[in-house]
């Protein structure tokens, strides 16, 4: 169970990344609606998940954040990426792409390959 | 880098929990309140729209706690929380935490204290120097007689052959009499090569230390260093000091400065007050010809290797030159070799008594701590099995095992640090309280011990280490807890507990090893003062007196000898009354001096030697000691006699293979001596000594101008002499200090001081060693009866008497214990035949300690086991 948060986090720090960087500066609701929105599934259960990654990437100053407001003028936190965040997610997306491709190569391998 | 910066902003984030509490708390609310608002659009009812916003949120509490897990330090936290909680679980038994505190502290102290000694002896076995322990001894030694010390010549000759030695220092302690006559004390002092201070790297407190060529030419440089000490207490501290004369040994010699604060000389524990040029010792001695004459070793010399010198190419060096020097002058050096040593191995003297039996010391107080760590486990153990259902609940609402273990070892280390601290202040009081020895013999001693960084350090670690050791049975038993079983089993479905039987066999084992190692170090002790002296020290008073300072010539010493014996003989209650140079079982011994024979003819090379004691006529008398053969020495006036000997039955029967000694000629360096009698062997040095041979010589002869008085008292109460015998020297010399007034008795126990001091540790020590290990099985039997009281009650329903029920319980803990107790036995047996290979088997200690053992833990499982069967079988049943 711990492992499955684990990949379920590093995926999900991955598309915060991106969806700040795509997106610009952005409140935890707006980024969680967008995931949902691309991902489908993958967050339609616990929004709430997102934001201690939030925490996370912002403890490793891969994202800022600071009081805003929102489109319907309440008070909301927003997240913008780092000049460290947008190097991370340069070098994470060419680290999942490669893995992606790997397993992807597994995947397609047949038997005789394997032997 | 990364996980760096994470870890600082979770630091920040520690402090500042309550603000962060609040924006998360924030961020949600807006996170659901745009949820709600979307929902709304999307057309759902109010209620319903928030009511979706929140599940598509999750567990908002656990998200919390993922959060702060993120966000602060959860170890630190959890750490907080755990020390809180131990320390409101250890003030709830107060009356078991007292017993573990105060037992570990007792170990933990008497551990650190004797620490600190091993650490003085080890790192600075000088105080005041830096790195003193880089320097060497280096130890003439003899074939025949041990270690002699080195003469001034010698000294000369090796300073110049040891290149691998950087300085080679030469001190020589001697007894000073200062100030004016009348007025004088009795305080001591070393005379010291030029180059002392200089080579142990020493700054004056005020003005300087005496230079190299001050030591260079005899007698010429009248100047003195002294002590701190000394310099705040005669001369209050006052910078006047500097220039002001000292009169020392009826010289006058100028201070010329003041030694660092707690430098107290070379021969640690003794404590020096007065240091001179070691050309001085002809003026300050009366003549003695330690400087020309290579026989007289008096010096003892300390060096420091040379960077990238290595001790065996010292040795190398000092054993090349001593042969040369054996070559020499073979009347004074022949067969004499030389060692270099560390200090803690040094081979006489005050050092050689203490380092003796220290780290078996520390060895068998390690164990008596692990003993006590080994009961405390089983208290806590014994508690910890209490608290199963306790445990099984945390558990079962989601503790991990970890968490779980961490609980148990904060409470068990917070009691660990508790004991750990109270037993670091009891160092301080036992460094404290043992550092100022009783003077032994007429030396001030000064234990320069203290609890410093590394000590403390040492009783930190001994307090994790014993923390570690007894949480770990408990934690495990605890971790390993099934939270299904510990719900369910109440107290009637006892598990039974391995654990616990192993580890109160284990703790009486090492119990046993303790008590019988304390009980073997007091029977050593009293068997010491036991052993027969083959003297009679009863009713004996000893005083010494000095005529030093009197510029003494032979005649006025012999005879104020004789008119000092003339009027002591004439107080009623003496019995009789003699004086010697050297009183027996003395601290620094009585020296050896070479000899010749008639009729013994040496075949080795190098010399006889001889213990020599110059004595008045009567001696044998006050000591005891019988004559074999022949008679006691001439009257002191008698100018008809010849010189006179008379040797002891060892000497006779090793050196004139037990022929008639009467009438042969013994030739001494002093002179050529008849032997007029055979004197009973007796103890010189230390008591249980093999018998070694021995020469007295005559007052008459050889007087000398400080003695030792010898007083035997017909009443025997021999303390009520001194002031009559102060009286009789004020009439003789009302100037002259009768000093190191004592009973034989007295003396003789001052120099066991340095043994009293392990046997009383362990005289207080083994009785609460026993004491805690009866608490311990006490705990234990008394716990698992309780476990068992429905168990019992259905055997006492069933018609078993109590008594049968009584015997099964001290049954199965007796198995346990015995197979301890025998494994300890065993230990302690190896360990004893280890040290004391020749020793005899106590039979008293080995028997004796495992049935007192055995009879404590009998009585304390006793004690439970009666309280259970006694219990009313009915109302057994009903407990719940």
């Amino acid at each position: 169970m711990q492992q499955k948060t684990d990949v379920l986090q590093g995926t999900l720090a991955l598309m915060v990344l991106k969806t700040l960087d795509v997106l610009g500066p952005l409140h935890g609701y707006g980024i969680a609606r967008r995931i949902e929105r691309i991902s489908g599934d993958l967050l339609a259960v616990n929004q709430g998940t997102l934001y201690p990654v939030l925490l996370k990437l912002e403890q490793e100053g891969a994202i800022a954040s600071e009081w805003g407001a929102s489109e319907n003028n309440r008070k909301a936190r927003f997240y913008r990426l780092t000049r460290a965040g947008r190097k991370q997610l340069q070098a994470e997306t060419k680290d999942w792409e490669q893995t992606a491709t790997i397993i992807g190569r597994f995947f397609d391998a047949k038997a005789e390959d394997l032997s | 880098m990364k996980s760096l910066r994470r870890f600082l902003s979770r630091l920040g984030h520690f402090a500042t929990r309550r603000r962060d509490d609040e924006r998360l708390r924030q961020e949600i609310a807006e996170h659901i309140a745009l949820q709600t608002e979307e929902n709304l659009r999307a057309g759902l009812s109010p209620v319903e729209a928030r009511r979706q916003a929140m599940l598509k949120f999750g567990g908002v509490e656990a998200m919390k706690q993922d959060y702060r897990a993120q966000h602060g330090l959860l170890l630190i936290e959890n750490f907080l929380g755990d020390l809180r909680n131990a320390a409101r679980t250890i003030s709830r038994m107060p009356a078991l935490a007292a017993v573990i505190i105060f037992s570990l502290a007792i170990g933990i102290g008497v551990n650190t204290t004797i620490f600190s000694w091993i650490q003085m002896i080890l790192f600075q076995p000088l105080p005041a120097v830096s790195g003193a322990s880089n320097f060497l001894l280096v130890e003439p030694r003899s074939e025949t007689s041990g270690y002699p010390g080195a003469s001034w010549l010698e000294y000369r000759d090796l300073q110049s052959r040891l290149p691998a030695l950087r300085d080679l220092i030469a001190s020589q302690m001697v007894p000073f009499n200062v100030g004016e006559p009348g007025k004088t004390e009795r305080t001591h002092g070393q005379l010291v090569s030029g180059n002392f201070f200089s080579a142990l790297g020493l700054k004056p407190a005020i003005g300087r230390f005496i230079r190299p060529e001050e030591a260079e030419r005899l007698g010429t440089e009248p100047v003195v260093v002294i002590s701190y000490d000394y310099w705040q207490t005669r001369f209050r501290g006052s910078p006047t000091t500097l220039g002001q004369t000292l009169r020392v040994n009826e010289r006058d010699l100028t201070i010329i400065g003041v030694a660092p604060k707690e430098f107290q000389g070379t021969l640690v524990p003794l404590k020096f007050e007065l240091w001179a040029p070691a050309t001085m010792t002809p003026a300050l001695l009366g003549g003695v010809r330690d400087l020309d004459d290579r026989t007289s070793r008096a010096f003892s010399l300390i060096g420091m290797l040379k960077p990238g010198a290595t001790r065996q190419q010292a040795q190398t060096e000092f054993t090349n030159a001593m042969a040369q020097l054996a070559r020499d002058y073979p009347d004074a050096s022949a067969g004499i070799g030389g060692e270099i040593l560390s200090f803690w191995e040094a081979p006489r003297g005050p050092q050689r008594l203490i380092i003796s039996g220290l780290a078996i010391l520390q060895g068998v107080m390690l164990l008596l701590l692990l003993a006590v760590c080994g009961n405390t486990a089983n208290l806590m153990l014994a508690r910890g099995s209490t608290r199963q259902r306790e445990m099984a609940v945390r558990i079962a609402l989601g503790a991990g095992r970890w968490r779980i273990a961490s609980l148990v070892l904060s409470e068990n280390m917070l009691l660990a640090f508790l004991g750990a601290g109270l037993g670091a202040a009891f160092a301080v009081w036992g460094t404290t309280a043992l550092r100022i020895a009783p003077m032994i013999g007429a030396f001030p001693i000064l234990f320069p011990t203290k609890v410093d960084e590394f000590t403390l350090a040492f009783a930190i670690v001994l307090g994790i280490a014993c923390g570690l050791i007894f949480s770990a049975a408990p934690a495990l038993h605890l971790a390993r807890l099934d939270p299904q079983n510990g719900l369910r089993s109440g107290p009637n479905t006892p598990p039974r507990s391995r654990a616990r039987k192993v580890l109160m066999g284990v703790e009486v084992g090492l119990a046993s090893v303790v008590l019988i190692a304390a009980a073997l170090f007091l029977d050593s002790f009293r068997n010491a003062r036991q052993t027969d002296p083959r003297f009679r020290p009863e009713g004996v008073l000893l005083a010494a007196y000095d005529l030093s300072g009197r510029n003494p010539d032979d005649a006025s010493d012999r005879e104020f000898a004789a008119r000092l014996l003339e009027r002591l003989r004439s107080l009623p209650d003496v019995e009789a009354a003699a004086i010697a140079t050297n009183v027996p079982v003395d601290l620094h011994g009585i020296p050896g001096r070479p000899f010749t024979v008639q009729g013994r003819v040496r075949t080795e090379l190098g010399q006889d030697r001889a213990i020599s004691n110059t004595v008045t006529p009567g001696y044998f008398k006050v000591m005891g000691i019988p004559l074999l053969e022949g008679n006691d020495f001439a009257e002191m006036r008698d100018k008809a006699s010849p010189p006179q000997a008379i040797v002891n039955e060892e000497f006779v029967s090793r050196y004139l293979n037990g022929a008639d000694a009467i009438g042969r000629q013994l030739q001494a360096r002093a002179g050529t001596f008849t032997i007029i009698g055979v004197a009973r062997n007796s103890v010189y040095d230390a008591l249980g000594e093999p018998a070694q041979p021995a020469m007295y010589f005559s007052y008459r002869d050889r007087p000398s101008y400080q003695g030792e008085i010898h007083l035997k008292t017909r009443s025997g109460n021999e303390a009520a002499l001194t002031s009559e015998t102060r009286a009789v020297l004020r009439e003789l010399d009302p100037m002259l200090p009768l000093y190191d007034v004592r009973t034989l008795s007295q003396h003789i126990d001052r120099n066991l001081y340095l043994r009293r001091i392990p046997a009383r540790m362990f005289a207080v020590l083994g009785p609460l060693l026993l004491g805690l290990a009866a608490i311990g099985i006490y705990a234990v039997v008394s716990y698992g009866v309780a476990r068992r009281t429905r168990e019992i009650g259905v055997r006492l329903a069933f018609g078993a008497t109590s008594k049968r029920v009584v015997l099964q319980i001290i049954r199965e803990n007796l198995g346990a214990i015995a197979q301890g107790t025998a494994v300890g036995w065993l230990l302690a047996l190896l360990i004893s035949l280890h040290v004391f290979p020749n020793g005899p088997f106590d039979s008293g200690v080995f028997l004796g300690v495992p049935t007192l053992l055995l009879a404590v833990a009998t009585l304390a499982c006793w004690l439970p086991a009666r309280r259970a069967s006694q219990i009313d079988p009915m109302a057994a049943l009903r407990h719940e």
